[in-house]
């Protein structure tokens, strides 16, 4: 029998696919499937929200005359969904990387300077799904070369724009924030613009990459 | 025009919050009790999603710079109209330059000031609630402080004054089951629903904190993210459960216990620190009774209200 997700009823109007159980060791085909799965959902138009996590899909109709359809439907769907069906966009993240944990990253993995922002900016990182807080993408592709313990002590403010390691993963913070991770860069590009139409720039299931810089107005090093 | 002369605690502008957004980590923000908003709209016969003043414990003034009608609903924080008592689920006439002032009370948490015709402060992405995390929306993307001036249309003529009965309060909140069943274990959720708990202290328009004496719910399990909502009761380890409510994330890691009826959501927004608290799982049917008991409500108020405005 093919695995199957757990479906969960959590209120009369919402619904939890959870497939976190699935394959833990690839977790980025699943995740593709819930990205493929997220989209047929939407064309539905049956949804308020569509919310991914790791894994798992949170769904909330817009009317719970829907749920007992829905529970029906989506381990049939999950089986039948091709990942292939969704693509996401790709964005390019100018970053100068002059962080100031830069230095810090470096020296932890043995490392220069010039070797971590090779490592990072090679990577195509896939947007998992977002939160935290607005604009934030939890992405997937961090080299293992580069996982680096949090901080001891977050700081009490990360400007905007920092783009960031914490243990696993590397992300861009949207606005500032208190936070733990060890910042080595930092981009111009907005990634959460409340007065926007679409507020977002990044998107669950889009990819990215950074494209380093030199610093503005520099002209040697 | 409204302006602040004194704000309180957290006196925020707030409608029905953001919908469609939640998969871009954008909360829903809006009045923590949805139906008190909707109520003191519909005294007035506004839209039920015209944005509203959400007064945390009182203690602040407001001068009024042009002639308008308003309706208090929630909490009894001693209003008083140029210093004639004015009380929570009736409509008053308001002259320009009059000064509403708000004392405090002794039980409740939040009171709902609405205007005729609404708060007209900018919308953004679909609604005009203030998210004090995010820093956007209401008046300069945070809670009103002294000085600020609330826009809002001048109404000058005639109303008849109306009422509306308070909701009952509730201390047993319903829930729906937990998701998580399997890793939390029978014994756990039964004591979950067993346990009194006190509102902590430490609980704002995110989420509102349980405290109990007992550590029986302290567990070491941790989740992948899963998307979570107002109403999903989360488990930390550390055993204190957490309620969320409007400005709660998108997103979490913690185990949930359940999450609260869409009926009794509403109460968590007059608990205060160290009012009790208990819990009991419902069936579907069960919440969508409760649901439909208060939908009922709301719609016999709007026809005596009809009755009453249009004869």
């Amino acid at each position: 029998m093919k695995p199957t997700p757990h479906i969960y009823a959590l209120t009369n109007s919402s619904l939890l696919l959870d497939a976190s159980h699935l394959d833990a060791k690839d977790r980025l085909s699943i995740q593709k499937k819930i990205w493929a799965l997220t989209s047929h959902c939407k064309s539905t138009d049956e949804f308020n929200d569509l919310v991914p996590g790791m894994n798992s899909l949170t769904l909330y109709l817009k009317s719970d005359k829907h749920l007992n359809k829905w529970v029906q439907a989506l381990p049939t769907l999950w089986n039948d969904i091709k990942s292939s069906t969704f693509k996401g966009q790709h964005h390019l993240i100018k970053t100068t990387y002059k962080g100031e944990d830069i230095n810090y990253v470096a020296n932890y993995h043995n490392l220069s300077a010039d070797e971590v922002i090779s490592i990072h900016s090679k990577t195509k990182y896939h947007v998992l799904f977002l939160g935290f807080q607005p604009g934030f993408a939890y992405l997937h592709g961090l080299d293992q070369k580069l996982h680096t313990p949090r901080r001891d002590e977050p700081r009490i403010q990360v400007p905007k724009g920092s783009v960031a390691i914490g243990a696993a993963q590397t992300g861009i913070y949207p606005a500032d924030t208190p936070g733990g991770w060890h910042i080595i860069g930092h981009t111009d590009i907005s990634l959460f613009d409340a007065s926007q139409k679409q507020p977002c720039l990044i998107q669950p299931g889009d990819t990215l990459e950074f494209v380093p810089i030199a610093v503005a107005g520099a002209t040697h090093d | 025009m409204i302006k602040v002369l004194k704000s309180g605690v957290q006196l925020t502008i707030q409608d029905f919050g953001r919908v469609g957004l939640r998969h871009l980590g954008v909360s829903k923000a809006g009045s923590l009790d949805p139906y008190a908003q909707t109520i003191a709209n519909r005294l007035l016969n506004n839209n039920d999603n015209e944005a509203v003043l959400e007064i945390t414990l009182g203690l602040c003034d407001l001068l009024f710079n042009c002639d308008t009608v308003i309706s208090l609903y929630g909490a009894d924080f001693k209003a008083t109209l140029d210093g004639k008592p004015i009380y929570p689920g009736w409509t008053y006439a308001i002259k320009n330059k009059q000064i509403l002032s708000f004392a405090t009370g002794r039980a409740g948490l939040r009171a709902y000031l609405a205007v005729k015709g609404g708060i007209k402060s900018t919308e953004l992405m679909g609604s005009r609630s203030t998210d004090l995390n995010a820093c956007f929306g209401g008046l300069h993307g945070r809670a009103l402080a002294m000085g600020d001036e609330i826009p809002i249309t001048p109404y000058q003529q005639e109303f008849i004054k109306v009422g509306a009965m308070s909701l009952p309060q509730r201390k047993l909140i319903r829930l729906h089951p937990s998701p998580h069943v399997h890793l939390l274990g029978e014994l756990l959720l039964n004591t979950f629903a067993s346990t009194v708990f006190k509102i902590s202290t430490n609980s704002n328009r995110m989420g509102v904190r349980l405290e109990n004496n007992k550590n029986s719910l302290v567990h070491s399990h941790s989740l992948p993210s899963l998307g979570v909502s107002p109403g999903s009761i989360q488990l930390p380890p550390n055993g204190v459960p957490i309620v969320l409510l409007n400005d709660g994330q998108t997103t979490g890691g913690y185990p949930l216990l359940g999450t609260v009826i869409e009926a009794d959501l509403h109460q968590f927004a007059q608990f205060r620190p160290l009012d009790t608290v208990e819990f009991e799982y419902v069936t579907f049917e069960q919440a969508a009774k409760a649901k439909q008991k208060i939908d009922g409500h709301l719609h016999q108020l709007s026809i005596a209200l009809k009755n009453n405005l249009y004869k």
